[in-house]
C-alpha cells in the first residue's frame, strides 16, 4: 500500500489518465447497462407489474398476443380465479387534436379480474364506461391531459382518458386499458372470441382446443426485437469488460516494465518480491476503485439530466453488480505483469 | 574475525564452445572497519564478483560467507533477508526509488525491517554528517550527483548492515567529491565497523583503502597489500 500510494502521488498526472480512461470505460458499461436495462423495463414493464407467471395463448400463435385468439371452446375447461385475467391485446395509434400521436397498445381487460385492479394510479380514477380509458403516463408527459377524448385507429368513436397509470408499458409502447368488447370491435372479431390470452400469477397448466399454456419468460422472449436486443446490449457490455481488462494489463504491465530497473535495486536490497507484487495489485485496486467511483457519481449526474422520455434504469443492484465486475478485471488485470516482476533478476541492478 | 569471505570462488557461463569463465578461484576477506578496493579494467569480472560478494547470484563453485553464514545453502528468501539486514549496496545508478522522498526511503526500510535499523538518533547523527539532513522531503530527481550519492550511502547505512557494497560510487564526480567520498567510506568503516568492498576504475580512492585487489580476465593478480 506505502509503495502504491507514493507512486501514485508523485506520478499524478500518468495515474490520472489512466483513472480517466477507467472512467470513461466504466462510464460507458454504466451507461449501456441502464439503457439496456431501461429499455428491456419498458418492454415488460406490464408483465412485470401484474407478476405475471404463465400465460394462455392459442398455440398456433407462434407466441405472440397480437396473432393470438382464444374462443370460448378453447377456455371451456378454464376455471377462472382471482389470481387470473383476460387481455385482449391490439396495437394502435391515440389521436387528439392539438396533441402528438402516440403508437400505444391496446389491452382490453375486465374490471373484475386482477390486471383491472392492480392499475397503479398516478393521476384519476379507474375506466368504467365502455368509452372510458386508462393510459400510461407517457401521454400525460406528451402533453395528454384527463378528460381528453381520444380517437383510436381501427376503433369507431372515441375515448375518454379517467386516469394515468405507472408501470404500463409493454414491447416499449404505452398501454391505453378499456375493455374486451372495445377490443373485439377493433380487432373485428365476433362474440365467440374471448381475449387474445389469460394471464396467471400462478404457475399452472392448460391446454384445450387450441389454447395452451407457456410460462411468461417465453413470450417476453418472442416479444419483437426484445432477444436482439438484450443480446446487442450483453454483447457490447461484455467486450467493454474485456476492453477494461486489457487496457488495466496493458496499462500496468508497461508501467512494471518502465518500473524493472528500480524493481531490480529493490529486491537487490531484500525487499522481496511479495511486497512489489502486492504493491502493483493495490495500485490497480485503488486506480479503479476511483476510476469506477468518478464514474458512479458521473452517471448519477447523467440520470438527474437526461430527459424522462429516455429509456433508462439503473437500480443499485446493476451499479453493484458492475462496479463489482470492473474491480474484478482491475485484479485480473494487474496479474499479468505479475510474472515480469517475479522474473526480475536483482542482479540486474549492477551495471 | 571477518565480515565477508570469498573462498575459491568461480563462476562459468555457459558450457561446451559457450563456455565462458567470468571468475577464477577468487579467494579474499574483509574484516570489520576496513576499506577493500576492487580494481581492473572493463571486462575484468568485477561485476561478476560483486553481484557474487553481494549474494544476487551464486557461483559455480567455491563458497561466499557473509556474517559467518555461508550464502549458498540460503533459499532465495533467506537471502532476500541477508540482503536485507547485513548488505548495504551504493549502485552506480544509485540506489533510491525515484518516487519516494529521501525520509520515504527510510520509511521503506522501515516497514520490511521494523527492528534493527538505526536508530532516530543514529540516523540524525549520520544525515548531518553527510550533510543531507536539509534534503528529506526532497525527491531523487531533485538532487545533484553528490548528494544522491550521499543519500545513497545513508540508505545502504540505514538498515545497520555489516558489509558495504560499492559499484563505482565516484563515477561522474569531480575530484574534490571524489577524494571526500573516499574518506567518508573509510571513516564510515571505522565509525560503524562496517566492512567496505569499493569497485572501481578511480585511483583517487587508493589512499583510503585497507586492501587493494586488481582484476585482470577474472583473476585477482595483485594479492591484498
Amino acid at each position: 500500500m506505502f509503495l502504491a500510494l507514493k507512486e501514485i502521488k508523485h506520478e499524478r498526472l500518468r495515474y490520472s489518465l489512466i483513472v480517466l480512461i477507467i472512467l470513461l470505460i466504466s462510464y460507458l458499461i454504466f451507461l449501456l447497462s441502464a439503457l439496456a436495462i431501461g429499455l428491456a423495463s419498458q418492454n415488460t414493464q406490464a408483465i412485470n407489474s401484474w407478476q405475471a407467471k404463465t400465460v394462455v395463448l392459442n398455440e398456433n400463435a407462434n407466441l405472440s398476443l397480437t396473432q393470438s385468439v382464444l374462443t370460448k371452446k378453447d377456455l371451456q375447461d378454464w376455471h377462472q380465479n382471482a389470481d387470473t385475467a383476460y387481455i385482449g391485446q391490439v396495437p394502435t395509434v391515440a389521436k387528439k387534436a392539438g396533441r402528438p400521436s402516440v403508437s400505444a397498445q391496446f389491452f382490453g381487460i375486465r374490471s373484475q379480474q386482477f390486471i383491472y385492479q392492480k392499475q397503479v394510479l398516478l393521476a384519476g380514477k379507474r375506466a368504467r364506461g365502455p368509452h372510458q380509458v386508462t393510459v400510461d403516463v407517457t401521454f400525460k408527459q406528451k402533453g395528454y391531459r384527463l378528460g381528453d377524448w381520444l380517437k383510436l385507429s381501427g376503433a369507431k368513436g372515441k375515448y375518454q382518458i379517467t386516469g394515468f397509470v405507472r408501470d404500463a408499458k409493454y414491447n416499449i409502447a404505452p398501454i391505453i386499458y378499456g375493455t374486451l368488447p372495445v377490443w373485439r370491435k377493433m380487432r373485428l372479431l365476433g362474440p365467440n372470441v374471448v381475449a387474445s390470452a389469460v394471464i396467471s400469477k400462478r404457475v399452472m397448466a392448460y391446454h384445450h382446443g387450441n389454447a395452451k399454456r407457456y410460462p411468461i419468460a417465453k413470450l417476453v422472449a418472442k416479444l419483437p426485437g426484445y432477444h436482439a436486443q438484450n443480446l446487442t446490449f450483453g454483447l457490447m457490455i461484455g467486450f467493454l469488460f474485456v476492453i477494461s481488462l486489457m487496457i488495466i494489463a496493458v496499462f500496468l504491465y508497461i508501467l512494471t516494465i518502465q518500473k524493472l530497473q528500480n524493481f531490480a535495486v529493490m529486491r537487490a536490497q531484500g525487499i522481496p518480491s511479495r511486497v512489489l507484487v502486492s504493491a502493483t495489485i493495490v495500485q490497480a485496486v485503488i486506480l479503479m476503485v476511483v476510476g469506477v467511483a468518478l464514474a458512479l457519481v458521473l452517471m448519477q449526474i447523467t440520470l438527474a439530466l437526461l430527459p424522462a422520455a429516455v429509456p433508462i434504469a439503473f437500480p443499485p443492484m446493476i451499479g453493484l453488480v458492475t462496479t463489482v465486475g470492473m474491480l474484478l478485471m482491475g485484479v485480473l488485470g494487474s496479474f499479468i505483469p505479475v510474472r515480469s516482476i517475479l522474473k526480475v533478476d536483482p542482479a540486474a541492478a549492477i551495471s | 574475525m571477518t565480515m565477508i569471505e570469498l573462498k575459491h570462488v568461480s563462476k562459468i557461463y555457459g558450457s561446451g564452445q559457450a563456455r565462458v569463465v567470468a571468475i577464477q578461484d577468487i579467494n579474499f576477506k574483509i574484516a570489520p572497519g576496513e576499506v577493500a578496493l576492487l580494481m581492473g579494467p572493463s571486462g575484468a569480472g568485477k561485476s561478476t564478483l560483486l553481484t557474487i560478494a553481494g549474494s544476487l547470484q551464486k557461483p559455480s563453485s567455491g563458497e561466499v560467507l557473509i556474517a559467518g553464514q555461508a550464502v549458498s545453502k540460503l533459499s532465495t528468501r533467506e537471502l532476500s533477508q541477508l540482503r536485507l539486514s547485513e548488505l548495504g549496496f551504493v549502485l552506480q545508478a544509485y540506489n533510491l526509488v525515484p518516487f519516494l522522498t529521501v525520509a520515504e526511503q527510510f520509511q521503506l526500510v522501515d516497514r520490511i525491517k521494523p527492528s534493527g535499523n538505526l536508530s532516530r538518533e543514529e540516523l540524525e547523527k549520520l544525515l548531518k554528517r553527510l550533510d543531507i539532513k536539509q534534503l528529506l522531503n526532497k525527491y531523487p530527481n531533485q538532487l545533484s550527483g553528490g548528494q544522491r550519492q550521499r543519500v545513497s550511502i545513508a540508505r545502504a547505512l540505514y538498515p545497520n548492515p555489516s558489509v558495504i557494497l560499492a559499484d563505482e560510487p565516484t563515477a561522474s564526480l569531480d575530484s574534490e567529491r571524489a577524494v571526500a567520498v573516499g574518506q567518508l567510506f573509510q571513516q564510515l568503516a571505522q565509525e560503524y565497523h562496517k566492512a567496505i568492498l569499493l569497485v572501481t576504475h578511480d585511483q583517487r580512492l587508493e589512499t583510503y583503502a585497507d586492501h587493494i585487489y586488481q582484476m585482470l580476465d577474472g583473476k585477482i593478480q595483485v594479492p591484498a597489500n
